[in-house]
Parts: structure tokens; C-alpha cells; sequence
């Protein structure tokens, strides 16, 4: 989905379109759970905090001002229910990271069938080994690319949105923070 | 979109002094690893797929024929917290013209008010499935047990229109 379809793909969604909502649903949900994983919710809440999303999007479909940008709506969304449960803090319980790590899917991504061959052994363990040189980046750093990681690329005023941080400083935080983890890839002889 | 990439040049300079300026090959190998570690994530921490099935299926939850009642109170948010009070209710007011519906949220149940006092049949939604129905008296008065984990929503079905509460976790 390009983003530029979005505006479209919510007017057919409030038309009755259900491709349309499902094409909505493949290109915004890594967005939203990029904003879920960025804020370090327990996998109950995030689980929660995803669905509310989705299921005020659902409601509030054809009564969003702005239909292209439905994309921050969601990211803004979003980001209102994690701090609502950071906020309450008996819920908060940060994510065990190397749980994470360990995590398999049931479903089979067509990149998680890449690690199943053989050959593919050694890039395995390159994937893990820059996934664990990212989740040791200082807590701004890994917030932001845990958001602009999302697959398809989000927009600047989607990581706006989905962060509480203005669009003009998104560009230069972004350069520090890949500089910083290719600095800490390249001490530890992976680059 | 990514329209302010310019607005990184500046910075750079100062942040990490003359001998460490942005130069176009540090921006190609950064995109490179960017794209590295989007395809980590994709790997490692991909959107769990009942979680895409959930938000697909909840297309059926879009009514344009209901009015939406707004969350204009959430004690969560809104409240200063009492001292010495563990475990507060969660008060929850929502508006939409001239009806407010008060919900107070415990372990033990839920409990509302409708303003204008009125009769109304309730629907508490946790999904995009059938809820359970609870009653509003003429009094606008209304119990039940507490909403299941997860999201809810509260359907109300007034003399004369459909109202739903803004979905949200209790």
C-alpha cells in the first residue's frame, strides 16, 4: 500500500469496500504495532491497545477530517492508550527482551522462511545480532527506529503522530541514532 | 515523505564535531542498515497474525448510523489521584449532544447513568460479536457485570436513536 492510497482506501472502506479496509489494515497495522512495541507495553496491554485502535478507527471511519492522513490518526491513537497504561502504573510491566528474541511466529512471514534454510544460518545470526545491538540503543533512539522500522516505511507526520515529537526534528535524530548503532555494530566487529 | 531530510544537514555538524560530518555515503550506508533492521523486524517482531485477523474482522464494528458518544472523561487521564486509595473506580463520562452517559468501572461490576434520566436497552461490545444486554430504568440507571478484558464499547439504544461509546480499555 502506498501512502498516498490512504485517502482513498478509507473513502471505498466507508463505502462498503472490505478489500479496502483489509489493504488498510496489511499497510497501517505494523505502524500501529510499532507504536505499541515502541512505548515497552507487556504483550497483554499492547494486545489490548492495538485492538482499541483499531476498533476506533473502525468506528470513527467515516467521520475522519482528514482521510489521507488516517495513518496518523491511527499512529496518535495509538500513542493516547500506551500512555494511558503507562500512566496507570500497576499495568506496566516492561517486555523481557530476550523473550523477544527467542519469540516465533506461528505464521511464516516470507522473511522469517528465509531463516529456515540452512544457508541462511549465518544471517540468521546477523539479524539477531543487530536486533540486540537495537534494543540496547539508549530509550529515544530505540523508540524512533522501532517506529520508523515499520513495514511499509511510515511517513514523517505518521512518526510524528505516533511519538509526540515535532516532524522537523524526526531527519537528524534518525541520523544520530543509525550512526550510533552502526557505531556500536562496528566496536563489535559486525561491520 | 520523508520531505525534511534536509533539515538533518544542519544539525550535524555540531553534534558530533568537524571530523564526523554527514557526508551523502554516511546517508546511503544508514538506509542500508535501516533497511537491515526493518527486515529484523519483520523477522523478530512481526504484528502477531491474530492480532491482523482481529483488526481485519473489525470492519464490522464501522455503523454510520450510530452517533458517537466522545470520551470527554477518563479518571485514568483526567483525575487527581487520591491519596491512600489503591485501586480507584475508572469513571468514564461520554457525550454526544444533548445525552451523557456516566459509567463507573470496577472489579466488581459497572455502573451507569444516563443524563437526561431515560429508559435505554445497552449492549456491552467487546468485539465486533454479540455483547451482553443490560437495561437503563426510567431513571437511566444501569448495572452489570464488569466489561471482559480487552476493549468495550456500550451500544445504547435510546427512544428514538443508536448512541456507542468511543472504544476504549477499561
Amino acid at each position: 500500500m502506498d501512502r498516498s492510497d490512504v485517502g482513498a482506501l478509507v473513502q471505498s472502506a466507508v463505502d462498503g469496500d472490505a478489500a479496502a479496509w483489509k489493504a488498510l489494515v496489511e499497510g497501517l497495522s505494523p505502524l500501529v504495532w510499532s507504536v505499541v512495541r515502541a512505548h515497552r507495553l507487556s504483550d497483554a496491554d499492547g494486545h489490548e491497545v492495538y485492538q482499541t485502535a483499531w476498533f476506533r478507527f473502525a468506528q470513527h471511519l467515516g467521520r475522519i477530517r482528514e482521510p489521507d492522513k488516517a495513518g496518523s490518526w491511527l499512529a496518535s491513537t495509538t500513542r493516547h492508550e500506551c500512555l494511558k497504561v503507562i500512566k496507570s502504573a500497576k499495568r506496566l510491566t516492561p517486555t523481557d527482551d530476550p523473550q523477544v528474541l527467542d519469540r516465533v511466529s506461528e505464521d511464516r512471514t516470507p522473511e522469517q522462511s528465509v531463516l529456515d534454510s540452512e544457508e541462511a544460518a549465518a544471517q540468521s545470526e546477523r539479524v539477531r545480532f543487530l536486533w540486540q545491538e537495537f534494543e540496547t540503543l539508549g530509550e529515544r533512539c530505540r523508540q524512533l527506529l522501532r517506529v520508523l522500522i515499520a513495514s511499509p516505511p511510515p511517513s514523517y507526520q505518521e512518526v510524528s503522530a505516533a511519538l509526540g515529537i515535532a516532524v522537523g526534528s524526526i531527519g537528524p535524530m534518525r541520523q544520530r541514532c543509525l550512526r550510533r548503532l552502526r557505531a556500536k555494530l562496528i566496536a563489535r566487529g559486525a561491520l | 515523505m520523508r520531505d525534511d531530510d534536509e533539515a538533518g544537514g544542519s544539525g550535524e555538524l555540531f553534534d558530533e564535531g568537524p571530523f564526523d560530518r554527514g557526508t551523502d555515503e554516511d546517508a546511503g550506508e544508514q538506509s542500508r542498515t535501516e533497511d537491515e533492521l526493518r527486515q529484523a523486524a519483520a523477522i523478530l517482531d512481526p504484528v502477531p497474525a491474530e492480532l491482523r485477523r482481529i483488526a481485519v474482522e473489525a470492519y464490522a464494528l464501522h455503523d454510520l448510523d450510530a452517533r458517537i458518544a466522545e470520551l470527554t472523561f477518563d479518571s485514568l487521564v483526567d483525575a487527581i489521584p487520591v491519596r491512600g486509595v489503591a485501586d480507584p473506580p475508572r469513571m468514564l463520562t461520554f457525550h454526544t449532544g444533548e445525552l451523557t452517559v456516566d459509567v463507573e468501572v470496577t472489579p466488581h461490576g459497572l455502573m451507569g447513568q444516563l443524563l437526561p434520566p431515560q429508559e435505554a436497552s445497552i449492549e456491552v461490545l467487546s468485539g465486533p460479536r454479540a455483547g451482553a444486554r443490560l437495561t437503563a430504568d426510567d431513571l437511566g440507571r444501569f448495572i452489570g457485570d464488569p466489561p471482559p478484558a480487552g476493549p468495550f464499547a456500550l451500544r445504547l439504544r435510546t427512544g428514538d436513536e443508536v448512541v456507542v461509546t468511543e472504544w476504549l480499555r477499561a
